[in-house]
């Protein structure tokens, strides 16, 4: 009797109905892999078709930058709602930061801007680096696309960089061994490893993609970034329809600003990810425009793709919404809002494309509210308005 | 107290019984052979001799009020001797803690008792005591009336109901179970002989004190068996009561109506659970479980009680507010047949309060226990 | 000169947070209406009347939409247990309301016994069926109607998928009837969850759970450690627990003491019911339940008032309500505040009241006093 009532679990069709036009989000693809670690503690925040997120604005422009967001969200109706958590840099207190992780856990998303840590005392670790650390946020996926309309010395480009996030050089165990000796470990795991690798591949498999690249430097660190690689080979063979290959890093850091099209997936370890990045972002203009994605197997955080906090340009009205716009598109992707997503994408499109409003770092002139207001008129005008 | 059943309801109840045990397999009858008819107690109460009655004065500022009580039955001259017993709980034969043999005895003895708070020891091992007095006595209806006093201000005036609950079974029957991993499933137990004798007791009550309606509150849109059930007794018992007029309510229009207007309702009879909500519900639309009485009427026996907490914070310090237990011990006196009594006492209590002199703290005045208690004798002697 | 640059685009941000609606420039206002002549913009909801005086509130608000142009198309089904024959079949509803994700319903109501002999009733088919599994209900003392108690303000959040109402009963020897309460880890941590999250979006202090742990130890006992737990996720809400009958107690002596409860599912309708009582009555209440993906608004106190259906006298508030919430819940802000405005306006005013809260006004009569009532937007 009882087991019957266990086993009347919720028609699922409904669901499907409602969300058979999108195509698998990025969401499936982090949590209904059967590679991956599906069980979630914790119910998922989704209530009435709305999403609960935790959001960390952060510090320089983060918090106009999150206000645009806020903005953007309200006339685009997107059903989310912003838990909004404020972490003071310069407190070495942690409560604020213990909440934020908490919050991320309870509602699996998050949205945020770089979160500074001012702390000089050496007993004090970044708390980017933690707070991807608490949630094994173990991936980090910059997807790397020309934005038509930004002046960019190449154009077309199309990479996805995939990149361990959680050990590596980033492993934060240095000591000063003897008197001005300092060692700094790089940590290496196979399962690390292994998770990402695989990540990548089935990445590639349900995007469709054709080739992954492993960027490494085995020839040096013959141990270390030999796991990583022979991880990564290993895992190809599972993969037969997918080209895979492998670069050492400076010979694919020149490849990039000479050649960049011959990429389509890479794959790396921490440092090199923050490397290559940076040198892709730089290729397609700048830091103001892409957007990161930070997958682990529950948890999710959206932010900027270069991890950047641009004090120098907070409050000026200057800064680059773009970037920002472009995380929360991201992240109504993966929570499934696709119309959402799309109906402010094109009105980003648009209002760089077709009205050439860009801010000074891409060599325009508009403030960062005229550019958030010419989006806001666009998704206005828009032809569907999903709510 | 006579025409408490008579002999035709005894009768049809007997031969449901029997016929109830005879379909049934062996196995169940050792249950279900403690629910009987529900013989009144026997006719010695008419006796004009004086009466014994188990006093228990629980703990906390139960020792204080149960002596205010005797005070001031002292001072009515009532005639009832009080025999005082202890129930902290002692190992029994078995190794588990219970009520002490001896006062078990008493109230067995002398089929009527009056209980002040009780605190249920926290820890594993000890049987919460209401419970095992309710099993030992077979109290299977909760009699709660509830009525505004005058004197004590609160939002609502006008409530006047009385809240009969099925005690024995329902939701409370304790049998739950971990069927797998994180579900667990409890039984909601409601049985005919049960649903029925509350139903005629509530009938009986209401014909007794000359009320002129009885309610029963159910949720039978949504338990059809179970509620229903009960929901039929109570209408085939309204049948035989046709001077008392019948109505069926959900428990959540019960509710709603209940606090917007409470003169909407009489007496209410209902299944365990709802019992429990809605007479504490209605304690507090007249201000709280310290002016409201409570009995509890079984086959082997009427245990009388407050049913406030033992404030074990102001134990001892003459402050409690002794009403609940004494308008408990009115309906004991009723429920023995002293009526005349039971009406001195009670006028003199009500009048104490409206005249709002001494009052004690939880009621708004300044009055110690013992200067209210005394305004009570002497508001009686006087009459 | 630095810092006032500074400045400007954090005056810019506070003016648009203060002015939700209106903000960066008037562009909403002036864009709404033109956008609700767009066949392309307009939002689709389901609509079921239900049983008693259902089909007259639902009237009632499609006369309010109507002369508010609220941009809404409703699929109306007839849904009704009470009425087999003519009801839409339960597949057809829950696809519309999935498809939807927003529905308007009446009561529907619940007859004692079924004809089919099922114990399951329509409105736990369709719970069930779109796994509606929390039902909110916002207590609130609204201005102008008269109750005994003032300045209440609390949302009850129950769990209306098991507990009691898991519809599994059985005669195991005729006399005796078993019924069982189902209470699973995940369902109470869901709701559990559900509670503190709508605390945190709506900046409320206070979770209440209510049980009867101490007699139902097992069952109760689960539903209330799986409270315990997830409070420990929301440090910055505080978490209390109360026994239910304690809880009604408080309830009609001190309810301003509540802030969210959260319930299991028999109980959450005896609380449901007695705050509905508390601030005005059936009327007035208004209600939703939610899944993962859709919502169902519904008064929040469950009653048919058939004994007055076609005298015109029921009170449209509730439903009135419940239809500002959804457009606010499908991103139609200026509307849904309007609904709102208007309504609180009538109620305040006093002059047109229903029988319910005092007065002698007709359900069309207050109908059009809202109406009259609408600030419409300047075209």
């Amino acid at each position: 009797m009882a087991l019957r009532f266990v086993q009347q679990c919720p028609i699922k069709w409904a669901s499907k109905l409602a969300r058979a036009q999108s195509t698998l989000s990025a969401f499936e693809i982090q949590h209904k892999t059967p590679l991956i670690k599906k069980q979630s503690p914790i119910p998922i925040a989704m209530y009435g078709g709305r999403h609960a997120v935790t959001m960390l604005p952060g510090g320089g422009i983060g918090p106009e930058l999150m206000e645009y967001v806020r903005e953007v969200f309200k006339y685009a109706g997107a059903p989310v709602d912003f838990e909004v958590i404020d972490i003071d840099p310069r407190s070495e207190e942690s409560d604020a930061f213990d909440y934020a992780i908490t919050s991320i856990k309870r509602n699996g998303v998050g949205i945020k801007g770089n979160i500074e840590t001012k702390s000089e005392s050496a007993a004090i670790t970044s708390r980017n680096v933690a707070l991807r650390n608490e949630l094994d946020l173990f991936v980090n996926i910059l997807h790397c696309k020309s934005f038509p309309g930004v002046p960019a010395r190449q154009k077309d480009i199309d990479i996805v960089i995939i990149r361990q996030n959680t050990e590596g050089e980033y492993a934060m165990l240095e000591h000063e061994s003897v008197d001005g000796v300092v060692e700094s470990m790089k940590i290496v795991t196979e399962s690390n490893s292994d998770r990402v690798a695989r990540y990548a591949f089935e990445f590639a498999k349900r995007t469709g993609r054709k080739k992954i690249t492993t960027i490494h430097k085995a020839n040096i660190m013959k141990l270390s970034d030999g796991l990583f690689l022979e991880t990564s080979k290993k895992i190809a063979k599972e993969y037969p329809e997918i080209e895979h290959n492998d670069m050492i890093i400076d010979n694919c850091c020149m490849q990039l600003v000479s050649k960049p099209h011959q990429f389509d997936v890479m794959i790396m370890t921490n440092l090199y990810g923050s490397i290559v990045s940076n040198v892709l972002c730089g290729l397609i203009g700048g830091a103001g425009i892409l957007s990161g994605k930070n997958y682990g197997d529950h948890y999710a955080i959206f932010e900027p793709g270069t991890r950047n906090t641009g004090t120098a340009i907070a409050g000026k009205n200057i800064a680059n919404p773009l970037a920002m716009l472009n995380a929360s598109v991201d992240m109504l992707n993966h929570l499934g809002h696709k119309e959402h997503a799309d109906l402010i994408m094109n009105a980003m499109l648009k209002t760089v494309s077709e009205d050439h409003l860009l801010t000074p770092d891409l060599g325009g002139s508009a403030s960062s509210t005229e550019i958030v207001q010419k989006i806001i008129d666009h998704i206005l005008q828009a032809d569907i308005r999903p709510w | 107290m006579s025409g408490f059943f008579n002999g035709k309801n005894i009768n049809e109840l007997f031969s449901g019984l029997l016929r109830f045990l005879a379909k049934n397999p062996p196995k169940n009858s050792g249950r279900t052979a403690e629910i009987v008819s529900s013989k009144p107690i026997s006719s010695r109460l008419y006796s004009s001799e004086i009466k014994k009655c188990t006093l228990i004065p629980g703990d906390g500022i139960g020792p204080e009020i149960s002596a205010a009580v005797q005070q001031i039955f002292e001072s009515a001259k009532v005639p009832i001797e009080w025999e005082s017993v202890d129930v902290t709980p002692v190992r029994g034969p078995d190794g588990k803690f219970g009520i002490p043999q001896a006062a078990i005895d008493s109230v067995n003895r002398n089929k009527i008792g009056l209980k002040g708070p009780l605190m249920t020891p926290v820890g594993k091992g000890h049987r919460s005591l209401n419970l095992a007095l309710r099993k030992e006595f077979n109290l299977y209806a909760n009699v709660r009336p509830c009525r505004s006093l005058e004197g004590y201000k609160t939002l609502y005036d006008d409530v006047d109901v009385v809240t009969i609950r099925e005690n024995t079974e329902g939701e409370y029957s304790g049998i739950e179970h971990e069927i797998v991993d994180g579900v667990v499933q409890s039984i909601k137990l409601i049985t005919e002989d049960a649903s029925r004798r509350v139903a005629e007791f509530a009938f009986q009550y209401a014909k007794e004190n000359k009320r002129k309606k009885v309610t029963a509150v159910h949720k039978a849109n949504i338990m059809r068996m179970s509620d229903g059930l009960f929901l039929r007794c109570c209408r085939d018992m309204a049948k035989k009561y046709p001077d008392v007029k019948f109505e069926e309510r959900y428990l959540d229009t019960v509710c709603l109506n209940m606090v917007q207007d409470p003169s909407k309702y009489d007496v209410l009879v209902m299944p365990n659970l709802y019992g429990d909500i809605l007479s504490d519900m209605c304690a507090g639309l007249v201000g709280g479980l310290g002016l409201t009485p409570s009995g509890n009427i079984g086959l082997n026996g009427a245990l009388f009680e407050s049913v406030h907490g033992t404030a074990p914070d102001i134990a001892g310090q003459d402050k409690a507010n002794p009403t609940a237990l004494l308008l408990s011990a009115v309906m004991m006196l009723r429920y023995m047949q002293l009526t005349p009594y039971a009406d001195k006492i009670e006028r003199a209590c009500f009048e104490t309060i409206k005249e709002a002199k001494y009052l004690t703290g939880d009621l708004g005045g300044k009055a110690k226990c013992s200067e209210f208690t005394n305004e009570i004798c002497s508001k009686i002697s006087q009459s | 000169m630095a810092l006032i640059t500074r400045q400007i685009p954090r005056i810019f941000i506070q003016a648009t947070q203060g002015a939700a609606v209106r903000s960066i420039h008037n562009s909403t206002i002036s864009n709404s209406p033109v956008l609700a002549q767009r066949p392309d913009t307009r939002v689709t909801a389901t609509l079921i009347p239900g049983d008693g005086v259902g089909p007259d509130l639902v009237y009632s608000v499609q006369e309010v939409f109507k002369a508010a142009g609220v941009p809404v198309d409703w699929e109306s089904y007839f849904f009704s247990e009470v009425n087999p024959t003519l009801s839409a079949p339960l597949e057809d509803v829950a696809k519309s309301i999935s498809k939807n994700r927003v529905a308007l319903k009446g009561i529907l109501a619940t007859p004692d016994y079924s004809h089919t002999g099922e114990l399951q009733t329509l409105n736990m088919k369709l719970r069930n069926e779109l796994d509606l599994y929390a039902n909110v209900v916002h207590v609130k003392s609204l201005p102008g109607v008269k109750c005994r108690h003032s300045n209440i303000d609390c949302v009850i959040i129950r769990e209306q998928t098991e507990g009691e109402y898991s519809a599994l009963e059985h005669e195991s020897v005729p006399g005796v009837v078993e019924c069982l309460k189902i209470v699973t880890a995940k369902k109470s941590q869901r709701i559990a969850k559900f509670a503190f999250d709508y605390a945190v979006k709506n900046n409320r202090k206070k979770v209440t759970a209510v049980h009867k742990a101490n007699i139902m130890k097992l069952g109760d006992g689960l539903f209330l450690r799986s409270c315990e737990e997830m409070a420990k996720l929301y440090p910055k809400i505080e978490f209390e627990k109360m026994i239910v009958d304690n809880c009604t107690m408080q309830m009609v002596s001190k309810p301003q003491q509540f802030d969210v409860m959260v319930t299991p599912n028999l109980y959450g309708n005896i609380v449901d019911n007695l705050a509905s009582g508390l601030v005005g009555g059936a009327g007035v209440v208004s209600g939703s339940s939610y899944s993962a993906d859709c919502v169902v608004f519904e008064p929040g106190a469950r009653h048919t008032f058939s004994e007055a259906v076609g005298k015109n006298v029921a009170n449209p508030t509730a439903m009135l309500l419940c239809a500002s919430k959804l457009l606010r819940h499908v991103n139609l802000t200026v509307y849904s505040d309007m609904v709102r405005n208007a309504v609180e306006k009538v109620l305040q005013d006093g002059k047109v009241r229903t029988k319910d809260i005092g007065g002698q006004n007709s359900t069309q009569e207050f109908t059009y006093a809202v109406i009259s009532n609408l600030e419409l937007p300047k075209a």
